[in-house]
């Protein structure tokens, strides 16, 4: 069975465009969305409103920069630091190129950076190739599982 | 008469003698001390018993009422009226004893008081005729007259010197002032034929030693009668009650030293009186008098010259405060201008410097310098500047942080011999207490002749070492290396001008803070709004596009021609927006990012910048014409983006041509290499020029030539920031050149040491 892939995206219409061009990809991987990093952060430890969920880590994690509450580099810095959740591929989705953010993000261990392209056919095409290569290309670290799909919504 | 061997014995001990203290009188009067609490008399000179039927032994530890006073006021209602110690003797007035020897003779009394005792000395009175106190109002009075119509400090002195000539007979009378060394300069003088002129000769200070300098402040007025004198010894020499000897440091009647009996000897001087001229509390000089043969001065005749040394002292002194103030007003003047000149400008110096004429006349300089930092702005005759610099730094390793003069700088540091003629003086202010940063005044060196009242050296011969002059003849010696010696008010004016410096210095690095903290919130503030531009500027370009072009997928079909093209221009917009806020944001980071400088080979990296163009080259005809470049010095990645908007612009305003040429090469420049691009295409309209390196700056319509005008604005920011240099030159239409200079390693790392 295929991991999740859990996208992490506050703005509802990155979170469409998003969804929009994984499902173009044609990935088989489920999709859980959260919206803010807190989320993000209990949702992975099964905490909160997610603490029944079963255990078991996503194939990838596309993680916007700026998010509410906790952002995406204290979230990434968290991932990190937990024994459980370190071996995650995360990948950071930015609207900006500013250098301070990507060094800063490398620092923490991220498995790679990506701009947003505005051009949306441009966009689609990253977001696949992110998409085909970590949830399926890329063999995911042990107890990874199929996680409950979250509602859109 | 005292034994050669006392006197050498002595005289080597000259500068210590206790000269207060010397235990005998001169033998032309008598001297009595009593305690002022019970009248009990303590000492007693035993040249007594030549004037009074009396001997100290009867004296001493009797009341001093057992001196009978025939005529005048006792001796303990005269010491009553006495006022503070410290006054030399005051005339109590003539009295007659019963005891005295000879018949009709009156005394002059003479009182003091030292500590607890009060001291008699009585002379005996002079012939009625020779002078009477009342004589003395018609001198003073003549005296004044004439020395407020004297115009110089020298006319009073003469004026004074001739006064005392008349009132005392003596056959020369001198006066001398003191200069900052000591040495007394013989500035008037009166004399009867037979005399030797010491007119405009100098008296070296070791004539004078410290103690008897001392003396001469509270002690106005000396007399030696007859200078083969006996001493008369006073009994006893050490009283018996506190163990310390008897003080007469301000006996009228004083034995005075052997060495200056000597002294006098050698001069021809056989009988001398001196008086005090002491200005603002400091011994200014001497009013002098000798005579070839014993001459006794009386009472009268002695009051008399004191009040009018008195009264010259207060002349000078008043002369002197008249032209110091004078020279005081004028500095002020000019120090206000040479400020207000300072604080306009940016650069300290600049503004003392533009207008030298200020600075030059506040310290009557030849040359002026403001060293501040690596700066030496100079004005007028000085010696070079990294002499001046050297000057510096030898001040602070001296631990010079206030105002310094000399009048001799070869002296101090004989390794600035060779500017003697510029810089014999110098006069420095510190501006700083951490770094070698002067004002400093140059006084060129004045030759001057010093004419000698005898050989002044001590010990250059065998007469000099061990007994006073013999020689009073002139002996001229020729002074080099110095200037014009530095005059109180200016060290003062300097003093004070120092301060203002220091608070225009301080308020210049407050301002410079103050501005530093702003610029860093400023950069903060720029850092912070390119961040949010190019975030959330460049999130909503995203959605405009993506949901343009979803609708054009979903309903393009459907749309007429013109709703399609509409929604394309839509989507065109959206992207060309977000091309235009990632170059925004590149120029920020370009301001930004610190540079990491080496040495680049230029020519690979041309070539690699062209490898990477390819794509735009894709179906044109170009000849690339790269000389070989020489090696530049800077930040690999930065150039790399300087090269790469020059190759790209030349494609791209080439792309009309059917054969395209594009040249890279180098020029020779000062300081600095100078890299071109050179192309054929459309050019620029050279009218424009200034404007190509502005941010959003296009000088072609989009249509033509699309572009989003931050692509040289980025180029300019990278080359000023390696402290280089951008222009370009056109002939519209033919061909265009666009310039990078850059400084060279040796200047760029001159460059980033001035700025730390």
């Amino acid at each position: 069975m295929l991991k999740p892939i859990l996208l992490v995206e506050d703005n509802p219409k990155d979170l469409e465009l998003t969804l929009l061009a994984l499902e173009r990809s044609q990935l088989a991987n489920e999709v859980i969305v959260v919206r803010d990093g807190a989320d993000a952060l209990d949702c992975l430890t099964r905490q909160g409103k997610f603490s029944s969920w079963l255990d078991g880590n996503p194939a990838v994690i596309l993680l916007d920069l700026k998010l509410p509450k906790v952002d995406g580099l204290e979230v990434l810095r968290t991932i990190r630091q937990n024994p459980s959740l370190s071996s995650i591929p995360v990948v950071m989705l930015t609207s900006s190129q500013e250098e301070t953010d990507l060094v800063h993000a490398y620092e923490l261990g991220v498995n790679a950076y990506v701009v947003k392209p505005v051009s949306f056919p441009d966009f689609v095409a990253a977001i696949s190739k992110i998409g085909v290569f970590w949830a399926v290309v890329n063999e995911p670290p042990p107890g990874s599982m199929r996680l409950l799909r979250d509602a859109l919504q | 008469m005292i034994s050669d061997d006392v006197v050498a014995q002595l005289e080597a001990n000259c500068a210590r003698e206790p000269i207060q203290i010397p235990g005998a009188i001169q033998p032309h009067g008598f001297l009595i001390a009593f305690a002022e609490h019970d009248g009990v008399v303590r000492h007693v000179s035993a040249n007594i018993s030549g004037f009074l039927a009396t001997t100290p032994e009867a004296l001493i530890g009797q009341s001093i009422d057992v001196l009978r006073i025939v005529h005048g006021e006792s001796m303990r209602d005269a010491a009553s009226h006495l006022l503070d110690e410290g006054d030399g003797p005051t005339h109590a007035g003539s009295v007659a004893l019963a005891d005295s020897l000879a018949t009709q003779q009156n005394f002059e009394l003479l009182l003091h008081r030292r500590g607890s005792l009060i001291i008699a000395e009585l002379e005996p009175s002079a012939a009625p005729s020779q002078a009477q106190f009342a004589s003395m109002y018609p001198v003073v009075n003549a005296f004044v007259t004439r020395i407020q119509e004297a115009r110089t400090v020298e006319a009073i002195c003469a004026t004074a010197a001739q006064e005392v000539k008349r009132l005392t007979g003596y056959g020369r009378v001198v006066t001398y002032c003191f200069d900052a060394d000591g040495h007394g300069h013989v500035n008037a003088e009166v004399l009867d034929p037979g005399y030797e002129s010491f007119l405009g000769l100098r008296f070296p200070a070791s004539d004078i030693p410290a103690q008897a300098r001392a003396l001469y402040i509270s002690n106005r007025i000396r007399v030696i009668h007859d200078i083969h004198y006996e001493p008369s010894p006073v009994v006893p020499a050490v009283d018996p009650d506190t163990g310390k000897p008897f003080d007469m440091s301000l006996c009228a009647l004083r034995s005075v030293s052997p060495v200056h009996l000597k002294y006098m000897d050698n001069m021809g001087a056989h009988a001398s009186m001196s008086l005090s001229i002491i200005v603002e509390g400091r011994l200014w000089g001497l009013v002098s008098c000798h005579h070839l043969v014993p001459r006794p001065v009386s009472m009268h005749t002695r009051a008399a010259c004191d009040v009018l040394g008195r009264m010259l002292s207060l002349h000078v002194e008043a002369k002197e405060a008249n032209s110091d103030a004078l020279r005081r007003l004028e500095l002020r003047n000019l120090m206000v201008r040479m400020l207000s000149a300072m604080a306009d400008r940016d650069r300290l110096g600049v503004g003392l410097t533009r207008h030298p004429q200020p600075i030059l006349d506040f310290a009557r300089a030849g040359g002026a310098a403001v060293v501040y930092g690596v700066d030496c702005d100079v004005a007028g005759n000085t010696p070079d500047r990294d002499v001046i610099m050297e000057i510096a730094r030898w001040l602070f390793a001296r631990g010079e942080r206030d105002v310094f003069h000399t009048e001799s700088l070869v002296q101090l540091a004989p390794g600035f011999a060779s500017i003697a003629a510029v810089a014999s003086g110098l006069l420095a202010v510190s501006i700083s207490e951490r770094h070698p940063n002067y004002v400093m005044w140059f006084r060129p060196e004045v030759p001057q002749t010093v004419h000698w009242a005898g050989r002044p050296e001590k010990g250059a011969d065998d007469l000099g070492r061990l007994t006073p002059r013999k020689s009073f003849a002139l002996w001229q010696e020729i002074l080099r290396e110095r200037s014009l010696p530095w005059q109180r008010a200016e060290l003062e004016a300097a003093t004070e001008m120092r301060a203002t410096v220091l608070s225009v210095v301080l308020r210049r690095a407050e301002e410079m803070a103050e501005l530093a903290l702003e610029l860093g919130r400023l950069n903060k503030e720029l850092e912070a709004f390119s961040y949010s531009v190019s975030h959330d500027l460049r999130a909503p370009l995203r959605h405009i596009a993506g949901y343009a072009e979803l609708l054009a997928e979903m309903e393009g079909d459907k749309l007429a021609g013109r709703s399609a093209r509409y929604l394309e221009h839509i989507n065109e917009a959206a992207q060309f927006a977000g091309l235009l806020v990632d170059g925004l944001l590149t120029f920020s980071q370009m301001g930004r990012s610190a540079l990491t400088m080496r040495e680049i080979d230029v020519t690979a990296l041309v070539r690699q910048v062209i490898r990477e163009l390819a794509p735009d080259m894709q179906g044109r005809t170009i000849e690339w014409v790269v000389n070989d470049l020489p090696n530049m010095y800077g930040d690999g990645s930065f150039l790399h983006l300087a090269l790469r908007n020059l190759l790209s612009n030349a494609i791209k305003y080439t792309r009309t041509r059917v054969q395209a040429r594009i040249e890279v090469g180098s020029q020779a420049g000062e300081g600095e290499q100078i890299l071109f691009v050179r192309d054929n295409g459309v050019g620029f309209d050279p009218r424009y020029a200034g404007k190509l390196f502005g941010v959003f700056q296009r000088l072609h319509r989009m249509e033509d030539f699309e572009g989003t005008g931050i692509g040289l604005a980025n180029v300019r920011r990278i080359v000023e920031r390696h402290g280089g240099r951008v222009w370009a030159e056109s002939e519209e239409g033919v061909s265009a050149t666009f310039y990078i200079a850059l400084p060279d390693a040796a200047s760029a790392q001159a460059l980033t040491r001035s700025e730390t």
